[in-house]
């Protein structure tokens, strides 16, 4: 089987995660509190120095990640026990805290804590099935490679425009000022691209030079261009346009990969915007939470 | 309109040279076609892409002729409006608007765009592909989360802390100030202190103080003799160990059963020879039997109940009044004077005001409706007072001596002065008749108290004795304690009993004698009740009947 962060050295930190799920468990059931459970008996301030302890320790995970070839273990081990760890947190804390919440610091680090994991989650969905979806999508290609590509179609596209038709010219120029590869945040993720335009356009273009030269200003765009392909008393200039057709389409398909890779590199990147700002913020509320406990014991 | 076009040759190394040609008309036409006025040689130029029109005042009307527009400025236009030291490009050419020398209505200038400057544009004008190209940054919304975490969760509370009027001003915010801070709700006794966190919490990073607590706590008593055993020395000495806040209205008390079991479960090993109390652990499994309170007098005629184990055997109840219940509680009823009357235990016993104890007998509303005090027959409304042997006798001289000397008692016995009725304008009795008639009242007061206390009346219910030496009357009744307190260490509440049946506990329609103890021993109580981890039975911890403060010492630190 594949080895992924998941699946590290047979699952060992995911035994090690039910082990430490399992352990607080039974201590939080057998535990007999005075009152009711809560953070601040024995087991409670146990669980949360683990809690606390595991948590600055995940933190350190994105310094681990920059230390090449100069730590303890591999990254891949470390990346798998930051995400077991880091699950086994969710039990821990409400363990900690007795299943206690309220509108105050405590509870706001531990709603923190949450959205770092589940933000976490999506993490390892996205790096366990992203990279393959980017390797199928771009073909043995690279990206630099399709947008140079796209670039030399361009120029191939307006040379043979030029030799259609002006109308059908300025088609293709306005299609490549109106290319459009990457964008802001949401044109990335959502993947928006205008190729698609450029050949609507053209063929609008080529429907008018036929209109134009059949006066001819009914029925459908397809027919219209089909009956000037045929009518083409030129067979050199209908053979141009079937190339730049064809240049135009190949140009749409590309720039939709080129899309559809910036699109997935977004996905795989854009939780660790939420992820990583979060898990900050998470550490200036841990330790507010516990030094307010310790300020008012 | 005449147009000056100035073209800027560029010859290598630096050098330009410039070739100058005037247009006629009123637009200046830019595009790749030979008829053009500006020719564009590149074929991202359409043939006839764009016209210059002058406006008059320096200004110029730009027209692209194709869709894909023009470069002016740096951004691509249809249609606008430019002044002099506007560029326009048009594929790799472009054309400056510039001040018309003298003799010319418009000028340009026409050069070339330079590749590597068309390449960084190209390079500036690129869309971001990644999330970091479009702006978004992890380092700066990391920093504000962290900081603004600080400050809400830290920052904020420590100066409401140090601040007073801060502290007030946010006291009623939810997740401001303090009450960011606040681990949970107060129990509801403590609400009136939620707002002022340092009644309790003093010192920072101190835990709160018992100082804090007995200071309005002050009459809390300790658990034990403070001198015999410190509490540091039998439990952990600080009042917040037990009583933890913060957890709604559960917690502040403990009730749990280890709270005591802790200690009380091998008291006679921890503290050999220094207690009287047995070993507890559990009210279902390992618990003492009951000692009762059962009454008792001292020589002085004081009430000292004598602590009385619930397994001795006999068990007397001496409570100084003879009174068979199974007599009072038989199923055919009881004689009355209002007719046959079938008793109840509500009808003579109901709880205190309270609902823990139950009231006292009282006499008069219990009992005197049958068990009447009357002493004549020839006056049966008239009746001794209850319960003041010397009243009665009292009450009884005072009686006939108005019975003698009025006259007119109907009884054979007695002089005649005194059967006598005395009419109107009758002189009255001679001094010898009087003393004849007091005497006879003195005798017959004495006879009748004598009557009530042996036998008819008193000594029905009562103890009663006769002083010997006493000349007259001596009669003395023995105290009575028929309610009360009995388990002096525990709180039984009828009140949370009041839907059980009373012979449920109390056998009391069986019973004979009053010298029967109807008072239930730990096995009845055991029917229902059990230790706080019984599955079946009703778990009761110790602190149900117990209390942890209830030594008649009030706590050392109270009095600081």
């Amino acid at each position: 089987m594949h080895d992924s962060i998941l699946n590290f050295r047979s699952y060992r930190y995911l035994w090690v995660s039910i082990l430490l799920c399992a352990g607080s468990l039974t201590a939080y059931l057998w535990h007999d509190p005075i009152g009711v459970p809560n953070g601040g008996s024995w087991l409670g301030y146990t669980l949360g120095t683990i809690g606390a302890v595991l948590i600055v320790w995940l933190l350190w995970f994105g310094i681990r990640k920059r230390r090449y070839g100069r730590a303890i273990g591999t990254a891949r081990g470390w990346l798998s026990a930051h995400v077991y760890l880091g699950t086994s947190l969710i039990l821990i804390s409400l363990l900690h805290s007795g299943f206690q919440v309220g509108w105050n610091i405590h509870t706001l680090a531990l709603v923190l804590m949450l959205l770092v994991i589940f933000s976490g989650f999506f993490g390892v969905y996205a790096y366990l099935r992203y990279p393959a979806l980017m390797t199928r999508n771009r073909a043995s290609a690279t990206r630099e490679a399709m947008v140079a590509e796209i670039r030399e179609l361009d120029a191939q596209a307006l040379q043979l425009a030029d030799k259609v038709d002006k109308s059908v010219h300025d088609a293709i120029l306005r299609s490549i000022q109106n290319t459009r590869l990457g964008g802001g945040l949401w044109a990335q993720l959502t993947a928006k691209d205008d190729s698609g335009q450029a050949l609507t356009r053209l063929k609008e273009a080529v429907t008018q030079a036929a209109t134009a030269d059949k006066q001819h200003r009914s029925g459908q765009t397809m027919v219209v261009m089909v009956d000037f392909l045929a009518n083409q008393a030129n067979d050199v200039q209908s053979d141009t346009l079937r190339r730049l057709i064809d240049l135009v389409s190949r140009k749409r398909a590309l720039a939709s990969r080129v899309a559809r890779d910036i699109q997935l590199q977004a996905l795989m990147e854009i939780w660790l915007y939420i992820h990583v700002p979060l898990s900050l913020a998470l550490l200036g509320a841990l330790t507010a939470h516990i030094l307010s406990v310790f300020f008012y014991w | 309109m005449k147009w000056h076009i100035r073209r800027v040759v560029k010859k290598g190394k630096g050098s330009v040279s410039y070739e100058e040609e005037i247009h006629f008309g009123d637009t200046l036409s830019i595009g790749r076609a030979a008829d053009q006025a500006i020719f564009v040689n590149d074929l991202r130029a359409a043939l006839e892409h764009a016209t210059v029109t002058v406006l008059g005042n320096g200004r110029y009307r730009i027209e692209a002729l194709v869709a894909s527009g023009i470069r002016l400025d740096g951004r691509l236009e249809q249609n606008a409006t430019a002044t002099s030291g506007s560029q326009i490009e048009v594929g790799n050419t472009r054309i400056t608007l510039v001040d018309p020398p003298k003799d010319f209505e418009a000028a340009v200038e026409v050069s070339l765009v330079d590749k590597t400057e068309v390449a960084a544009r190209e390079d500036a004008e690129a869309l971001p592909m990644t999330l970091a190209e479009a702006g978004a940054g992890k380092r700066r919304a990391a920093w504000i989360g962290l900081v603004s975490m600080l400050i809400i969760g830290l920052g904020i509370p420590l100066a409401a802390h140090y601040v007073p009027t801060l502290r007030i001003a946010t006291e009623h915010m939810p997740m401001v100030a303090i009450n960011a801070w606040d681990t949970g709700r107060l129990h509801d006794a403590h609400h009136t202190m939620a707002g002022d966190c340092q009644a309790c919490h003093g010192e920072p990073f101190e835990v709160v103080q018992d100082e804090k607590c007995v200071a309005c706590h002050t009459a809390t008593p300790a658990h034990a003799d403070p001198a015999q055993f410190p509490l540091p020395d039998i439990a952990e000495a600080r009042c917040a160990h037990c009583h933890r806040d913060h957890n709604g209205n559960e917690g502040l008390v403990r009730n749990d059963q280890i709270l005591c079991s802790d200690c009380h479960r091998n008291l006679t090993e921890r503290i050999p020879n220094q207690t009287l109390l047995t070993n507890v652990e559990d009210f279902g499994r390992s618990h003492p039997q009951f000692s009762v309170l059962l009454p008792a007098w001292a020589e002085d005629g004081s009430f000292a109940p004598v602590r009385t184990s619930m397994d001795q055997i006999p068990l007397i109840e001496s409570s100084g009044l003879k009174f068979p219940h199974a007599t009072h509680l038989r199923e055919r009823g009881v004689t009355s004077p209002s007719g046959t009357v079938n008793l109840v235990c509500a009808d003579c016993h109901t709880a205190e005001p309270g609902g823990a104890l139950i009231a006292p007998i009282d006499f008069e509303q219990h009992c005197q409706d049958c068990h009447r005090l009357d002493f004549d027959l020839r006056i049966p409304d008239r009746q001794v007072p209850h319960a003041d042997v010397a009243a009665v006798q009292y009450m009884l001289d005072e009686f006939y001596a108005k019975v003698a000397l009025e006259g007119g008692y109907d009884d054979v016995t007695a002089p005649v002065i005194v059967r006598q009725r005395r009419r109107p304008g009758q002189p009255p009795p001679s001094q010898e008749e009087r003393r004849e008639a007091l005497a006879w009242a003195q005798q017959k007061s004495t006879q009748t108290t004598d009557t009530l206390f042996s036998g008819r009346a008193c000594g029905v219910c009562h103890s009663v004795s006769k002083d010997p030496a006493a000349v007259r009357g001596g009669w003395q009744v023995a105290p009575v304690r028929v309610a009360g307190q009995w388990y002096e260490k525990s709180r039984f509440t009828h009140n949370a009993h009041v839907t059980m049946d009373c012979e449920a506990c109390h056998i009391a329609s069986q019973s004979q004698a009053s010298a029967d103890l109807l008072i239930p021993e730990i096995t009845n109580c055991r029917q229902c009740h059990a230790g706080e981890h019984h599955q079946e039975l009703l778990p009761s911890t110790c602190i149900a009947c117990h209390g942890f403060h209830q030594s008649e010492h009030v706590l050392p630190s109270a009095n600081l």
